[in-house]
């Protein structure tokens, strides 16, 4: 296997609802960007791989098929990768696959979605069809029938975690602090959809309830419209292109993938409600294969769909024990970026967990937002000189798909 | 969402008229929308889950059996065994009590195609118990004692399987309801209808009165008279209320009171109405300061700390809870 390192990345602004844009021209801006980060041209570029999660939101069966000539990606091969929320994480594993193979030299990951073009004609709003449309992620025969949501899908894995482990992710000033934290770091990030929100622990307790007693508005990540690009390239591309753009190679280092079965039970190989163990397995791959421990890593980008979740899945990744997730705040390691300059790094034996925003403030474009993620762990390793970081992507009904990568700043750029 | 046979697949209201319009981008130009669909109608086969669904019309749960490992599957998702080299898996008959695997999320908030139902509680249900290795039963959980709330499915708790009267071969032919709910004579009963539940009038819940929630009532029917006179002067307020007419008797620990909603007009009375629409229960009284407070009654409703008797009450909710906004909007711009 070749190694595989990241040259260029881009992503537009995260809005809500991009009125002024179809996904033909967020796709399209995500790949500029990443191209003029990389200081390359589409020509440079052997393959494609498309991140979109549902061609219900992007109201077209092969919506990549439309792209291809608008991206520059005309007579290439392109490939599209669809794994629920793990979407784009999936996307990066086939690209960095392809490059690691010696199939292609340079590969464009792009990724992104139009959700809130939906529209729920009874309610008058967006934000019911959106659900709907997710909630058909569930079989037809005994799961959807039954009102199944994203939301509750969550909250029951988080609900059966907290039977097992009470008083951990079930104090609520714990998973406010978080929020807190977040809303700084999404604060810090241009392209964030909530980067001029002000959201405060005691706004957090008091907003309205999505599903008690686990998830209140302020702890739901957002429907985001937008698109992320990154650019893999094999290890004698990308120190060409890297002297040329003057940007530092980040490495990956390690993958780890893992999907559980869709049912939950007992025993066997059913998924196991308390746990994520995909979250877990695939970790404890992206370790071992990149021969580091967590606590070598000072920066996350992590999928938080939900902040219980998001506590639940750092337990997972092994940063903290699972049962004790509250040590986050407890023992102060998830450091709040306002205490630290922009060029600093975590100190020792703290955690920079989600800078972007995570999903909650800076953006959640399902197909992509796992590239959202890799080019905010990479922006911050580059600009803190932290030399590892891991992605992480999560995803399908009950949190079943899970993936993590560790990524490894060029030892040259990183001194 | 209906299961009767005979009304459309997509509900004839489900729809948008033909628009093209033009609407503004954040940039301060014109851009265009047009309204749109993307919907496929289905004659979906059951296949291999039809046993299982035709066992359900019949009144029976049946899962699949490993004949090499033992393993049930319930819902019965494959006839032949997955970890077992797909070794052959035979019709298994269940028994109609089961164990919540965990405790169960109640949604408030649905998606489009469930507005209405909320809340209500979903969540999954062992049921091969004697089996080493099973799945779970994805489930409907009803309560007879009121609104589906937080509290009563818990982690554990004994569960007995209930059928609708009327069967169509669908996964909601089916729910589950707390075994201390079902009447003794009643537990081991096979297939167990739910006409020979009551659903229709639970039981309120006893509050016991003291004399601080006596003195918190006071305070929240201050509260209450203070927002219903502003209601009288408040524009927003009175659209919230228009064309709504309803009359709530409310019982807490701090004594009771009527609360009645007519005319676009909000009306705070001692004691329980002579007549009312529906019965609501708070043992604490401050849930009723907190809603004017600019808190919320579908909050209270949905932490379980207000009580309603069914899904007809949770509706009248979200436009009390707009009141206490509206009338401070209103009246913050009359100054
Ligand atoms: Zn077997």
């Amino acid at each position: 296997m070749r190694k595989v390192g990241i040259v260029g990345a881009g992503i537009t602004d995260c809005r809500g609802r991009w009125i002024e844009a179809t996904y033909w021209d967020l796709f399209q801006q995500a790949t500029r960007r990443a191209c003029e980060d990389a200081k390359i041209t589409t020509a440079e570029i052997d393959s494609v791989v498309y991140g979109i999660y549902n061609d219900i939101f992007e109201h077209q069966a092969i919506p990549e098929s439309s792209l291809t000539g608008l991206i520059g990606m005309a007579n290439k091969p392109g490939t599209r990768v669809t794994s629920g929320g793990a979407t784009g994480f999936y996307a990066m594993r086939t690209a960095v696959m392809e490059v690691a193979s010696g199939t292609s030299d340079c590969v464009l990951c792009v990724g992104g979605e139009k959700a809130t073009d939906c529209f729920d004609p009874r309610s008058k709003t967006a934000t019911p069809m959106v659900i709907d449309t997710i909630a058909k992620s569930w079989d037809p025969f005994f799961e959807y029938p039954l009102g199944a949501t994203a939301s509750d899908s969550y909250m029951q894995l988080c609900m059966a975690y907290n039977d097992e482990h009470p008083g951990d992710i079930g104090d609520p000033l714990v998973r406010a602090k978080i929020v807190e934290i977040l809303c700084h770091s999404g604060n810090r990030n241009p392209y964030a959809q909530r980067r001029d929100e002000t959201v405060t622990a005691e706004q957090v307790m008091t907003s309205r309830w999505i599903i008690a007693p686990f998830l209140r508005l302020l702890e739901v990540c957002m429907y985001t419209e937008g698109a992320g690009a990154v650019l893999f390239a094999s290890e004698k591309k990308a120190r060409e292109i890297s002297e040329r753009s003057g940007q530092p190679i980040v490495w990956v280092r390690g993958i780890g993938a893992a999907n559980e079965s869709y049912s939950p039970g007992r025993g066997g190989n059913y998924k196991r409600l308390h746990r994520i163990d995909s979250d877990r397995i695939a970790s404890e791959r992206a370790y071992a294969a990149a021969g580091v421990k967590p606590s070598d890593i000072r920066i996350v980008e992590l999928h938080d769909a939900f902040v219980a979740q998001l506590m639940i899945t750092m337990g997972e990744l092994g940063f903290v024990p699972v049962g004790r997730t509250r040590t986050l705040i407890d023992e102060g390691l998830m450091v709040d970026p306002k205490s630290l300059r922009d060029d600093q790094p975590p100190p020792s034996g703290k955690l920079l967990v989600n800078p972007s925003g995570g999903l909650i403030f800076g953006g959640h474009f399902v197909g992509g937002s796992n590239m959202f993620s890799t080019w905010s762990c990479r922006r911050e390793m580059t600009k803190r000189k932290v030399p590892l970081g891991m992605v992480h992507g999560t995803g399908a009904i009950n949190a079943v798909f899970g993936g993590a990568m560790i990524l490894e700043l060029d030892e040259r750029s990183a001194r | 969402m209906t299961t009767r046979r005979g009304q459309p697949a997509l509900p004839l209201d489900f729809n948008l008229p033909r628009d093209w319009r033009e609407i503004q981008g954040r940039d301060g130009r014109t851009y265009l929308q047009f309204t749109t669909h993307m919907v496929t109608f289905y004659e979906q086969t059951y296949g291999e889950h039809s046993r299982f669904f035709m066992a359900l019309r019949g009144g029976r749960l049946i899962g699949s059996k490993c004949t090499t490992c033992a393993q049930v599957m319930v819902p019965a998702a494959t006839w032949h065994c997955p970890n077992c080299n797909f070794a052959e898996m035979r019709e298994v008959e269940l028994p109609h009590r089961g164990i919540l695997a965990h405790t169960a999320p109640v949604t408030v908030f649905p998606s489009a195609s469930f507005i209405g139902d909320a809340p209500f509680a979903r969540g999954y249900v062992d049921v091969a118990t004697d089996a080493p290795i099973a799945s779970y039963l994805p489930s409907r959980l009803r309560t007879t004692t009121g609104l589906e709330r937080p509290g009563i499915f818990v982690k554990g708790i004994e569960l007995k399987l209930v059928f609708e009267d009327e069967r169509v071969g669908s996964i909601r032919d089916i729910f589950w309801v707390p075994m201390t709910e079902i009447p003794p004579p009643l537990r081991n009963k096979q297939p167990l209808l739910a006409s020979e539940l009551n659903f229709a009038s639970p039981v309120p819940p006893e509050v016991k009165k003291d004399p601080a929630k006596a003195a918190a009532k006071d305070r929240a029917m201050a509260a209450m008279r203070k927002l219903a006179s502003d209601v009288e002067r408040s524009r927003r307020a009175q659209a919230d209320l228009a064309n709504r007419a309803f009359v709530l008797g409310i019982k807490t620990g701090g004594g009771d009171f009527a609360l009645d909603v007519a005319n676009s007009r909000l009306l705070i009375r001692e004691g329980l109405p002579d007549k009312s629409d529906f019965i609501l229960v708070a043992d604490d009284p401050d849930v009723f300061r907190a809603w004017v407070n600019d808190g919320s009654l579908t909050d209270a409703a949905v932490e379980g700390s207000l009580w309603l008797p069914n899904k007809e009450a949770f509706q009248v909710l979200p436009a009390l809870d707009r009141l206490p906004r509206s009338t401070r909007r209103d009246l913050r711009e009359a100054k």
